[in-house]
């Protein structure tokens, strides 16, 4: 038993634990001994005009996507929960399913319609398609923390004579809050990381770090490939530390924790 | 939320936004995609009289040939070219055929003779065969050629010789996701143990680890594969220096790279499942059973063991689903026998401008996605009441 799970610990960590230091190898290959310690390819990555342009531009996408995802899953929960049983059944297997299709059948389906639109390799293609594959992930979390709460507080908001406006603005919004940033966080990361439907909607102007690093990683291995990961999954700590922090925050108002 | 009178109305305003992206750049795109499968585009519409000799089962005479040259003689060079390029997809050669033909439809006398002295290979049955196949405005050809099927000269459906190459890749990758799958339960199924059953430090090691897999990018953790798996890379490099091996190991560009790596991947995912499912189990069960005579192991295998199973297939089944349509872990680190049903959906798409082969070979890993997902869902609709989720 112990040995299973020492086994599968290291087969988790190991890998990123061994590879990752040698982002801050002074010689030009991913090997060991390191040849002295060194920031070199951090400056490499920092002075290097298309790795810089890539980084821009997945920002630019994911914050574009993660607010495109807010409105339409957040939307998608409220109008869900609103609605009766069998409809609600019905719109919950439609709002979620983008997440059980391959994301090449995504893309090449993706890669069509923006063809007719004169879509294809624009941000706007991108920050559109991610959002379909963020909205989901809005919509399960904010779903959730409908569900989560007390039906009386509205119905208190409603007797005190607040409009549906009202009390979506002063009672429901700020109760679900968590579930609208968990599911920002999760589109974000979506975004993000997402290499398959990228890959078919990028123009050179366009390309993202994921498909920056693939193409890279087809090309040559270079320690600046281990920067560039180092600092994505840096990103990704971040951002689970700051997903923790938000589940603690809405710990007291979730019935379940 | 409160239901009220005037609800229905602002609940259709609030889904309308959603349900327009949706409608827009996921539903129309889907079918549009699984529409090109069997849209015969130019060829179901721009060969009337073509198709009108095909139809009437008339042989291959004066009159077809006369269609044949009026239909290329009336097509603008583009249209031609794309005639040609799927006429081609079903017979080899039929591209320079199409295209010299087309280009000198209006200099060819009327009749067979004058079309086959002016190319022999309109003497061949075959490009008469295809002609009459494949001018209908839809066509199942592209599905035939993914399911290795052809149509014999009397119209039945025959098997072709060598044809299975897309059913073999179709068999590789549900086989990949299946090592896959197997091997995300087996690694991870004592880790799920550990993070619901073990002291809070290995505990928390054990759920850091899985979450930060979880949330690290695919292609980062395929990078760090790369470069452990090389000819020149880490593995190897220690494995000399041991002296355990006199040459590098091929570790990289092969099936074994291909399946570690994915199942790197996905473990997280093999994970969580079985962990909310074990977190449901109250401890007090094993305290019972071993109170009442039954062994440590007989406690596992008889009591815990099958109340997990739930998990073990919920996890096993996302893995599953997840590896199927995997196609950047493989580029990266598979040799050319590992690559998967994405990748050559992704080929025909970018490379062979293949549009129709690319959709049957999504709608084909699509089936089998959708084939997992009833896996779980039929039995729970059929399920008894009380075991429906609320």
């Amino acid at each position: 038993m112990a040995l299973s799970v020492g086994f599968g610990l290291a087969f988790l960590i190991v890998p990123l634990a061994i590879v990752m230091p040698l982002a801050f190898n002074g010689g030009s290959y991913l090997s060991y001994p390191l040849e002295g310690l060194s920031l070199r390819w951090f400056g490499a990555v920092l002075h290097n005009p298309p790795w810089l342009a890539a980084i821009a531009n997945s920002f630019r996408v994911a914050l574009g996507a993660t607010a495109l995802a807010l409105v339409v899953g957040g939307l998608a929960a409220i109008g869900t929960m609103a609605s009766r049983r069998l409809t609600a059944i019905v719109l919950w297997a439609l709002f979620v399913s983008p997440l059980a299709v391959p994301s090449i059948v995504m893309a090449v389906a993706l890669y069509f319609a923006f063809a007719r639109l004169g879509l294809n390799g624009t941000y706007l293609s991108l920050v559109i398609a991610h959002a379909l594959l963020g909205a989901p992930l809005v919509f399960v979390s904010v779903l959730n923390s409908l569900r989560g709460l007390p039906p009386e507080l509205e119905q208190a908001a409603a007797s005190l004579g607040a409009s549906r406006w009202m009390r979506f603005r002063t009672v429901i919004l700020p109760l679900t809050l968590p579930g609208f940033l968990t599911g920002a966080i999760f589109a974000f990361v979506m975004s993000f990381d997402e290499v398959v439907i990228a890959l078919f909607l990028v123009s050179p102007e366009t390309q993202t770090l994921p498909i920056a690093l693939f193409a890279a990683l087809r090309d040559r291995l270079e320690p600046t490939l281990v920067v560039v990961a180092l600092s994505l999954t840096l990103l990704s700590g971040l951002l689970i530390f700051a997903l923790a922090r938000l589940r603690r925050s809405a710990a007291p108002l979730g019935k379940d924790q | 939320m409160i239901r009220s009178k005037g609800g229905a109305l602002a609940t259709l305003l609030l889904l309308l936004p959603p349900l327009a992206l949706y409608v827009g750049v996921y539903l129309l795109p889907m079918l549009a995609f699984g529409g090109a499968s069997v849209d015969n585009g130019v060829l179901g519409q721009r060969f009337p009289r073509l198709a009108a000799w095909a139809a009437s089962a008339a042989p291959v005479d004066d009159a077809a040939a006369v269609a044949l040259l009026a239909d290329l003689g009336v097509l603008r060079p583009e249209e031609r070219a794309e005639a040609a390029r799927m006429l081609n997809q079903d017979q080899p050669g039929f591209r320079s055929l199409i295209m010299t033909t087309g280009n000198a439809a209006g200099t060819i006398g009327p009749g067979l003779a004058a079309l086959r002295s002016f190319d022999a290979r309109w003497a061949e049955d075959r490009f008469w065969f295809s002609l009459r196949q494949n001018l209908e405005p839809v066509t199942w050809r592209h599905f035939r050629k993914a399911l290795g099927l052809g149509l014999s000269p009397d119209g039945g459906i025959t098997r072709v010789e060598g044809g299975d190459i897309y059913l073999r890749i179709m068999l590789r990758t549900l086989v990949i996701g299946f090592e896959v799958a197997a091997l995300t339960v087996l690694i991870g199924y004592p880790l799920a143990y550990a993070v619901v059953n073990a002291g809070p430090r290995l505990r928390g090691l054990v759920l850091g680890a899985v979450l930060l897999g979880f949330w690290t990018s695919i292609l980062v953790r395929t990078t760090a594969w790369v470069v452990l798996l090389q000819t020149n890379g880490l593995i190897n490099g220690l494995l000399l220096r041991l002296g355990l091996v006199d040459a590098p190991l091929p570790l990289i560009f092969n099936r074994f790279g291909t399946v570690v790596a994915i199942t790197h991947v996905l473990l997280p995912f093999a994970i969580l499942p079985i962990v909310n499912v074990m977190r449901q189990i109250p401890a007090a069960q094993r305290d019972a059973s071993r109170s009442l005579g039954a062994g440590p192991i007989e406690t596992f295998l008889r009591v815990y063991l099958p109340q997990t199973l739930r998990g073990v297939a919920v996890g096993g089944g996302t893995v599953f689903i997840l590896a199927l349509g995997f196609y950047v872990t493989p580029a990266l680190v598979g040799g050319p026998g590992d690559q998967m049903l994405a990748y050559y959906i992704a080929d025909f798409m970018q490379k062979q401008l293949n549009w129709g082969m690319a959709s049957a070979l999504g709608i084909m890993l699509l089936a089998a996605v959708a084939a997992v997902l009833a896996l779980w869902f039929v039995p729970r609709l059929f399920a008894a009441p009380s075991a429906r989720r609320p």
